[in-house]
């Protein structure tokens, strides 16, 4: 199944591209909503205009990164058809809803109000403004339940009957959509998302604060950053991806087991701070581990028994266990540096002097990659860890692809991906940098000129 | 219910062929009927703030086909593979050009921007005709309901077709020249001056000029479906269909020659929306037809999610559906009225 030449592979190397890079922008979507949401309401309740100010210049970047969103969103749903078939032919009958519901629900809701958000804030007047910034935040949260929901299908299928040609319905539209494990996602997903957006925005703030720019609409970007930052990764961790840990434990013992390296079971496990995974020796080479850590994590007591691999067979591993187990360990590395990075910048922000702690602010301007990647390992962590299912104890993903689209035909469009996303990456970085590099409040914002008062 | 589920998804098709046909339209003219660097803008001012609301109708329509026939998705998507990619990537470019190209005031990059949203909105309308095409003439379905179709074979509408031969060539001829005219028409009513002018006058010819084309696609769809007509007069939805087109063609001709400009969009669009729909009517069962054997035909029957999973979106689609609508209503109220050249059309509002 993973042989390059094989169609099914380059089918799953094709999604994993494209959902990969289209994320990177409704992440950052999802979690500035929120911030330019607040900003228009602390507008319309103080009429201070350093806040509608804020609100204007965070906008033409949402604009921005929601375009290249929408535009890289909408190959996915039609890969489901294109490359997995069999995958949709099999599932449609449950997964069809929710993806059909994102599309009701939540992109007629998004698009009927992005652009008179965006453009139109002199035409709707104040109160109508802050109600299109709530519709697109809105618009994109639920966007992002429905997706979660049709993955968390995939990761714990609940609600769904096998019909009489064998392929799923839905047998209980409720228990499919509370999907205990959809909560639990999307609620660490949303977290993450937010503390994406912190981070964003934050650095805009360092970057201002280190070049003496735009110094009022700079605190403002650093004290709602890091306050929501700190918030935010605190609960990335605990409760919501402790209670993640936790389900896998329940639900996909043999992933928890690839993730954390744990080729022997027994009980007191450890958590491995620093070892490689040689998946041929069935070993941690060179571990250091804080023993009992994962007994306990997993099941609150350190003398807790934990599965290892050796205990199923071979054929039910997730095929990729190297890279499950480091994007995994890194993503809780990063996650963990968030969240002393953010505490240590709202303790300066409480003594009143992180605009003076220069250091400080070039780790905050240069941290907000990390914060894609962290992410971008989250989502890996969960779908390398669902393999060789494509739903959990239900469907293979080797039975999923389409059959007939020939290895030849995913290459070339592939390959037609990768070009067209390098562009639009060149071309979004520079869009952005212009609108950073003109900065808030300032009249000559190029393109953006409002229409004259009618 | 199967029946009802195939009206909803032609009527989310129809609306989008008849929303987004409109920007697709006004893209294929935007060279044409503008030729200025302020005219440009006020095109694109034109297609206005409900741009992605209008392209939400097709993947809307995906999503629900999705929910009620995922297997028609399944076989269609993964036969017209290379076809589907390339309307995705046009689209695409579509949608960058239009959120970019406004928001930098410099020819260079506004002519730029401006090629790319020509040649996408071309392609897209020429693709989504071809794509009619292969609705009405069939596709190589195996028995196994699944089929795979390169882009053209011999150019025959017959046995092992490809996506394009005369016949579906034509069909995107046709879409073309009506999408464009459509524009056309649309822009006359929401422009003024030069734009305007011109933008009625390629209305007119480009009427004048779809009318003996869809005489010849109508000849050609009985002779490549023969059996197509006799089992449309049994569907007395097809009959409507004609009466519908009937009706938009008058409306259309009386708007145009009196120069009511609400009036021939009206026309515009319902023809728009009667010419798919009575073609719906015709092939009714039929969701894919099969040009190797007729017993490989897949029916809306075939197709369908199970009963369960049609009933619980009959429930919550009309929902989504009338916020959906509500949604439109309220930001088109915003925006109503004529876009003047006059007026700062950067960043196109």
């Amino acid at each position: 199944m993973n042989s390059i030449s094989d169609a099914a592979f380059w089918s799953r190397i094709q999604f994993a591209f494209t959902i990969t890079y289209h994320y990177l922008f409704p992440q950052l979507t999802m979690g500035l909503a929120w911030f330019i949401v607040y900003w228009k309401w602390r507008a319309l309740r103080t009429s201070d205009e350093k806040y509608n100010q804020a609100a204007r210049f965070w906008a033409k970047i949402f604009g921005l990164n929601f375009a290249v969103g929408v535009v890289t969103g909408i190959p996915m749903e039609f890969q489901f058809g294109t490359n997995w078939a069999g995958f949709s032919k099999y599932a449609g009958g449950v997964i069809g809803q929710t993806l059909a519901m994102e599309g009701m629900f939540a992109f007629f809701l998004e698009s009927a109000f992005i652009g008179a958000f965006i453009y139109g804030e002199k035409r709707l007047g104040p109160r109508y403004h802050f109600l299109a910034a709530l519709a697109v935040a809105l618009g994109s949260w639920s966007s992002g339940y429905f997706i979660i929901v049709t993955n968390a299908f995939m990761q714990h299928p609940v609600g769904y009957r096998i019909d009489a040609d064998g392929s799923l319905g839905i047998d209980s539209l409720s228990a499919y959509l509370l999907n205990q494990w959809a909560w639990i996602q999307f609620t660490h997903n949303q977290m993450a998302a937010l503390v994406t957006g912190s981070f964003v925005v934050a650095a805009v703030g360092a970057f201002y604060a280190l070049r003496g720019l735009h110094l009022e609409q700079a605190r403002l970007y650093l004290r709602a950053g890091t306050v929501m930052g700190l918030t935010a990764s605190l609960l990335v961790a605990f409760p919501t991806g402790d209670q993640q840990a936790k389900m896998v434990g329940i639900h996909q013992p043999v992933t928890l087991a690839a993730m954390e390296g744990r080729f022997v079971g027994g009980p007191m496990a450890g958590v491995a701070l620093i070892g490689q995974p040689n998946v041929a020796a069935r070993r941690l080479d060179n571990p250091i581990e804080v023993p009992g850590a994962l007994s306990f994590l997993a099941y609150g007591h350190f003398g807790s028994y934990v599965h290892g691999l050796d205990e199923y067979p071979e054929e039910s591993w997730p095929d990729n266990i190297e890279l499950l187990y480091y994007s995994f360990h890194l993503m809780i590395t990063l996650g963990t540096i968030f969240i002393v990075l953010m505490f240590g910048a709202v303790i300066q922000i409480l003594r009143g002097r992180l605009e003076s702690s220069r250091w400080l602010l070039w780790v905050l301007m240069l941290a907000f990659p990390f914060l894609y990647i962290a992410n971008t390992l989250g989502w890996m962590t969960a779908e390398l860890g669902r393999q060789p299912w494509l739903i959990y104890g239900l469907f293979r993903t080797s039975d999923g692809y389409s059959k007939v689209v020939s290895s030849g035909d995913t290459v070339f469009t592939l390959i037609g991906f990768v070009g067209l996303y390098f562009v639009l990456g060149v071309l979004f970085l520079f869009m952005v940098g212009r609108e950073i590099s003109h900065g808030p409040g300032d009249p000559e914002t190029g393109g953006h000129s409002e229409e004259p008062s009618v | 219910m199967n029946a009802t589920w195939y009206s909803i998804l032609s009527f989310m098709l129809i609306v989008y062929v008849v929303l987004d046909g409109r920007n697709f339209g006004a893209g294929m003219l935007h060279w044409l009927v503008a030729r200025t660097p302020a005219e440009r803008r006020q095109v694109i001012a034109a297609i206005g703030p409900l741009w992605t609301w209008h392209e939400v109708w097709l993947v809307g329509f995906g999503g629900t086909m999705f929910a009620v026939f995922p297997k028609l998705l399944a076989s269609a998507f993964a036969g017209y593979y290379l076809a589907l990619f390339l309307i995705l990537w046009c689209l695409i470019l579509r949608g960058i050009s239009l959120e970019v190209g406004g928001q930098i005031n410099d020819r260079m990059w506004q002519g730029f921007w401006d090629f790319v949203f020509v040649v996408a909105s071309t392609l897209l309308a020429v693709l989504f005709g071809a794509a009619a095409g292969n609705m009405a003439r069939g596709v190589p379905l195996a028995s196994d309901g699944t089929f795979s179709m390169a882009f053209f074979t011999d150019f025959t509408p017959r046995g092992y077709v490809g996506l394009l031969d005369w016949y579906s060539v034509s069909i995107a001829l046709f879409a073309a020249v009506a999408l464009a005219a459509h524009g056309a028409t649309y822009l006359t009513l929401k422009t003024e001056g030069a734009v305007h002018d011109r933008s009625a006058g390629y209305a007119r010819v480009l009427w004048a000029t779809a009318a003996p084309l869809l005489l010849v696609i109508s000849v050609e769809s009985s002779v490549v479906r023969s059996d197509l007509l006799g089992h449309a007069i049994k569907n007395p939805y097809w009959w409507l269909g004609l009466l519908l087109d009937g009706a938009a063609a008058i409306t259309l001709i009386s708007g145009l020659v009196t120069r009511r400009e609400m009036r021939a969009l009206i026309g515009s669009s319902l023809l728009l929306a009667g010419l798919p729909a009575t073609g719906a009517a015709a092939i009714f069962p039929v969701v894919l037809h099969s040009t190797l054997a007729p017993e490989n035909s897949l029916t809306v029957y075939d197709v369908a999610a199970a009963p369960n999973s049609l009933t619980y979106a009959a429930i919550w689609w009309p929902i989504g559906f009338a916020l959906s609508a509500a949604y439109c209503v309220f930001v088109s109220r915003q925006y109503a009225g004529k876009v003047s050249v006059k007026r700062d059309n950067q960043g196109f509002y």
